[in-house]
């Protein structure tokens, strides 16, 4: 059965060497995590950095909302054919401003939805915790099978965790 | 200890921190309640007004001029607001820090202005008048393409607003479900949504902080120009100015950075953060300010030049309605408190390196603010109806005085703003906890061998 370990630090060094300590031990990058109230610059503690693809989904809602103005507006025009100011029937001046809002909305929209899904909003399995990390003190927190619970606990003695909890 | 209280730095402990900015979200009491109680009733004179003005002025467009420059106003000075923490963040300017939240919660109220394009929708006149197409940027677009591309900007602009003040406040709603009690530990618990500081979660909140910014900036930028083309310069026949939509951005980015100085200054003095706001954040600010009332008379004046020396009659009757008319003196008020004042008052380093400079420049730069957004959206909705379709405007109205609805609906708008801001500042410290915490980690005062100064880290 899998277990939650979390070892508290109240000394960021500390807390980058259990991770260092739990790497040497054998326990594989991404089985473990650092928790922090204040956001560390990426790799602070040598942790396993994922990628994520949020970025995609504002990118995939302005294509989507680019598409959809230019279909909205080049067919409102072509099935309304009045030619104003001598200029083209499809003339992209016109067509801008609608084409810039639709993207911008659609945009946004999936930013929105992309927040909701990259997060897995709400979170229904939590991890080991404690209320201390946003005082200041940094989590280790490790899945582990019961095997090993022992030797992921003496990693996190041997770094001066000022806590370990078990869940 | 000495080069903190050199350099007016927020204490370092995390648990200090963390108590002292949640704490503020419980104080308050009989004060507060009074103002809060009068505020709110203050807010429903916004309604009053809007009814009164439909019963009184429904058919009549003319009248609306000041409805039209109240909304111009609010999101004038409080959309460009956000801009105060976006462009630091990309800067990677770490001084921003505590004052991002103050910047994200004024930016969020642009509900208020959804609220004022209510009448506005119903007196705006549709694209084709008596039979004929009028002059505007829709060109044979649907009839009432402005209402509803323009109200969805707003909408649009509010919700941009929104998720950006959401996104930056996760961690702080965390610190609340971990730290409070009662109705505080509910609201943090489902507004957390299960945010526990980890890697992925830190990343993410960077990444979406990040995007929704970008997005802000595309979003306001677009809203100003619609409303500044559609509710003032395609009402008045001739009036053609592609400078105009990047005068009222600036300005309205003059007047966020107003609003966020201002508000600054009160969360400082009597939310009792004088630890937190300090004067590195007000140098900055003014420095902004200074700099933004420069571009206002650049903008302003590279728009003014084209109509002084085309002297065409639809330039001659531009400078009539907007500058020399009726509305002079509310121009030469305008100029005064957005240019002239600000640009005397903060050139000088001791007035911006203080608490008091900035926050008196701010309050004159949105008079100044206020009395442009006038100039330009009353003149405009006051010509008459009958002369749309003219090449130039022939007939300069007379100058029209607010009615006691304008009034009534300009107290209520901004006495809502103020409800918003203070109704957050229940839930959400003014400060944001985590943002401290990130400038106490990638910031120091220390000694430079007999100076002293900063080290600030930019992480990739």
């Amino acid at each position: 059965m899998s277990k939650s370990i979390l070892g508290l630090f109240l000394d960021p060094n500390s807390a980058a060497d259990a991770m260092d300590g739990l790497k040497e031990s054998g326990f594989e990058q991404g089985s473990f995590d650092v928790l922090t109230g204040t956001p560390y610059p990426e790799g602070a503690f040598g942790e396993h950095v994922p990628q994520h693809r949020l970025f995609r989904f504002p990118a995939f809602g302005a294509i989507i909302g680019f598409s959809a103005s230019l279909f909205l507006t080049s067919a409102t025009q072509l099935a309304y054919p009045l030619i104003t100011g001598g200029k083209p029937i499809l003339s992209i001046f016109a067509m801008l401003i609608i084409m810039y809002e639709m993207t911008m909305l659609s945009a946004v929209i999936f930013s929105v939805i992309g927040i909701i899904f990259e997060s897995r909003l709400p979170n229904i399995h939590p991890s080991a915790y404690d209320p201390r990390i946003t005082e200041g003190y940094i989590g280790v927190v490790i899945s582990v099978e019961d095997k090993d619970l022992n030797k992921a606990k003496a990693v996190f003695e041997k770094t001066g965790s000022e806590e370990v909890k078990v869940v | 200890m000495i080069n903190q209280k050199k350099h007016f730095w927020p204490p370092s402990d995390p648990a200090v921190v963390r108590t002292e900015l949640i704490n503020n979200t419980k104080k308050g009491g009989s004060t507060l309640r009074t103002i809060v109680v009068s505020l709110v009733l203050l807010s429903l004179l916004i309604m009053v007004g809007i009814i009164g003005k439909v019963i009184i002025d429904g058919n009549d467009q003319t009248q609306w001029g000041y409805v039209a420059a109240i909304l111009a106003f609010i999101l004038s000075a409080t959309g460009g607001a956000p801009m105060v923490a976006i462009a630091p963040l990309i800067a990677k300017a770490s001084w921003a820090r505590p004052i991002s939240r103050i910047a994200h919660i004024i930016g969020s109220v642009s509900i208020v202005n959804i609220i004022i394009m209510i009448p506005i929708l119903r007196m705006l006149p549709p694209l084709i008048v008596d039979g004929t197409r009028r002059r505007s940027i829709w060109f044979e677009a649907p009839n009432y393409s402005p209402h509803f591309w323009d109200t969805l900007g707003l909408i649009m602009l509010a919700i941009t607003g929104m998720a950006l003040l959401y996104s930056s406040s996760i961690p702080d709603f965390a610190v609340m479900r971990d730290s409070s009690d009662g109705i505080r530990k509910k609201i943090g618990k489902i507004l957390s949504r299960g945010f526990i500081g980890t890697t992925v979660q830190w990343s993410k909140l960077r990444m979406r902080i990040g995007i929704l910014s970008t997005l802000y900036f595309f979003v306001l930028v677009f809203v100003h120009f619609i409303i500044s083309v559609d509710l003032s310069m395609s009402m008045v026949p001739g009036w053609k100015d592609a400078i105009y939509p990047m005068y009222h951005t600036m300005s309205g980015i003059q007047g966020g950075v107003a609003s966020v100085i201002i508000l600054s200054w009160i969360v400082r003095k009597y939310g009792k953060n004088q630890n937190y706001i300090t004067i590195n954040q007000f140098w900055a600010l003014g420095r902004i300010m200074f700099a933004t009332s420069l571009m206002w008379i650049y903008f302003f004046y590279s728009a003014f030049i084209v109509f002084w020396y085309g002297r065409s009659e639809s330039d001659a009757a531009w400078l009539d309605l907007l500058i020399r008319g009726p509305m002079m003196y509310v121009f030469i008020i305008a100029m005064l408190c957005s240019f002239i004042i600000p640009w005397w008052w903060l050139i000088w380093n001791r007035v911006r390196n203080s608490f008091n400079g900035p926050f008196i420049g701010a309050i004159i730069v949105l008079i100044g603010l206020l009395l442009d957004r006038i100039r330009l959206y009353v003149p405009s909705w006051s010509v008459n109806p009958k002369l749309i379709h003219d090449k130039w405007l022939t007939e300069i109205p007379k100058i029209l005085y607010p009615d006691i609805w304008d009034v009534m609906i300009f107290i209520g708008s901004i006495s809502l703003v103020f409800l918003i801001i203070i109704g957050l500042s229940r839930i959400l410290p003014l400060i944001g906890v985590w943002e401290i915490h990130q400038l106490n980690l990638l910031s120091k005062p220390g000694k430079f061998m007999k100076a002293h100064g900063i080290r600030v880290a930019k992480p990739d």
